[in-house]
């Protein structure tokens, strides 16, 4: 099996006359934290909602885990194995944290009831939240919602999880508890892909970074590069302005 | 924009917990007063009068069992095409849109009482002509079709379920709308099937957004079954009609029918309305 668990090759992808993704290739290998950033409207979301076919691409191809995402069959399948944390939560609001975690695992992996409940307790646990199986979603703070949502995603157990600017929404203080569990699964070494400008995480977390712009891949770095001497000067410039 | 989708947010409160915070008593609102007052009347009426109140209502009891069966069974199908229809309208593939879509624009432009009259005496015979063409190609097709009779009730059943499972499945269609597209997205992420984020994700939430439409369907159509009345079905207006007609008391009997269905509207519109407070949003 390739070492490469995401292959994105020449993937262009526009909305109407905008282009949100002009010929992107990159890889990502098993294991590894990627983290991508760029002004907005760069395409970094559309890049990530690309890798589990949230958006088709117009053209080029992705390979997740040796499965290509052209054939439709193949959609269902690869989703199951690439969680995706939404910058907006998206919890169900109809149903508890604990039922956020189980329905998935019910319907789509048909696990039994109370297995299902078992992972939910033991993921809710792991992100610091075990007493708040019962609450619904409009009674959590976003801090917890986001927490939620990640276990929500691991409980079908991904080989990969997609982050879209998970914190982005979040009061000031509610970052870390939800950066700190990002950490753990980084640690843990679950292959992340992470659309973020928080430079703690990066500087953390990431073995490479891509600055997206306009659609292009305008620079990849390791955090030290990118933070002591960026080559290009469209990086110098964005850095500058996330910096502040 | 951020902060403007987040407002969008719907969230839900466990359902009932407002219901369960106030005593037995104040769950009924004043709404509840004037039914009762109309039930009071009525029942004043009966006793105060037995003649001619009381065999007006003994008379009409059929009509009134006939009214209500009409009402629920037409209902029950009303939702079924609401549903069907709405996940239509919502639907990307252009065929299933196209009929979808045609069918609701066609019904919504025509008046339930013609729609009645056509599906009574003017479907019959176009089945008869259709019997006789097809004598040749399908002769056992062909005999059914020319001797077939329809049943009032089942006539009228189908007439009610066709034009009011148009306006259903607009609000089928809006609540669907409503529910925030990420949750879709997010219940496809996680590898549920289209369907399947229909069933568990997205239409727990599309109900509680049409729970007040649909409930004030529920009423339009109770009031609307009266209609039927023209395609010989004993409702409690045709019953009505065939005790004013052999009685001469007109004021007497559309009074009588008149209480009998405000007592029916309010009451169902009450529990419309106490259904809508158990699951209630809080935005």
């Amino acid at each position: 099996m390739s070492d490469d668990i995401i292959e994105i090759e020449h993937v262009s992808k526009r909305f109407g006359k905008v282009v949100a993704l002009d010929d992107v290739s990159l890889e990502v290998r098993r294991g590894e934290v990627v983290v991508i950033i760029g002004p907005s409207g760069s395409g970094k979301s559309t890049l990530l909602r690309c890798i589990n076919h949230l958006e088709a691409v117009d053209s080029g191809s992705i390979v997740v885990d040796g499965i290509p995402l052209t054939e439709a069959k193949n959609i269902d399948k690869v989703r199951a194995e690439v969680g995706i944390v939404f910058q907006l939560f998206n919890l169900f609001p109809h149903l508890t944290a604990l039922g956020n975690v189980t329905l998935a695992q019910r319907i789509v992996r048909k696990t039994s009831k109370e297995e299902a409940e078992r992972i939910a307790h033991q993921l809710l646990a792991k992100v610091h939240i075990p007493e708040k199986a019962d609450v619904y979603p409009g009674q959590l703070s976003g801090g917890q919602k986001q927490r939620v949502a990640i276990a929500r995603a691991m409980a079908m157990q991904p080989k990969i999880m997609l982050f879209d600017e998970p914190t982005s929404a979040l009061d000031p203080e509610m970052i870390k508890e939800v950066l700190d569990v990002m950490l753990d699964l980084a640690q843990e070494g679950m292959t992340m892909v992470v659309v973020s400008h928080e430079i703690g995480f990066v500087k953390a977390a990431a073995n490479r970074i891509f600055l997206l712009c306009e659609g292009h891949i305008v620079e990849e770095a390791t955090p030290e590069e990118l933070f002591t001497a960026p080559k290009e000067e469209r990086t110098k410039q964005f850095l500058k302005q996330i910096l502040i | 924009m951020t902060l403007d989708r987040m407002g969008s947010e719907i969230e839900i409160m466990t359902p009932g917990q407002e219901a369960k915070a106030k005593p037995l008593l104040l769950r009924f609102d004043r709404w509840w007063l004037l039914f009762a007052g109309v039930v009071l009347t009525t029942f004043l009426l009966v006793i105060k009068e037995p003649d001619p109140y009381r065999r007006i209502v003994v008379f009409l009891t059929d009509g009134i069992r006939v009214t209500l069966g009409i009402t629920l069974a037409s209902f029950l199908f009303i939702l079924v095409v609401g549903l069907i229809g709405g996940l239509g309208r919502i639907a990307k593939n252009p065929i299933i849109n196209g009929v979808a879509s045609i069918y609701v624009e066609i019904i919504r432009g025509i008046p339930l009482l013609v729609q009645l009259l056509f599906i009574y005496y003017a479907l019959p015979i176009l089945l008869r002509d259709l019997g006789v063409r097809l004598a040749g190609i399908w002769p056992a097709l062909s005999v059914r079709l020319i001797n077939v009779k329809l049943n009032p009730f089942l006539a009228a059943v189908v007439g009610l379920t066709v034009c009011y499972g148009a306006y259903m499945s607009e609000i089928f269609r809006a609540g669907i709308e409503a529910v925030p597209k990420g949750q879709m997205e997010a219940a496809r992420s996680l590898g549920m099937g289209y369907l399947q984020a229909m069933r568990y994700v997205i239409l727990p939430q599309a109900v509680r957004v049409i729970l007040p439409p649909v409930g004030n369907e529920f009423v339009a159509l109770l009031k609307d079954s009266s209609l039927v009345s023209v395609v010989a079905v004993a409702d409690m207006t045709r019953r009505g009609r065939e005790f004013m007609a052999s009685t001469f008391m007109p004021l007497e009997t559309w009074l009588m029918v008149a209480l009998l269905y405000l007592v029916m509207t309010l009451f169902f519109a009450r529990v419309v309305a106490y259904i809508e407070r158990k699951t209630s949003f809080v935005r």
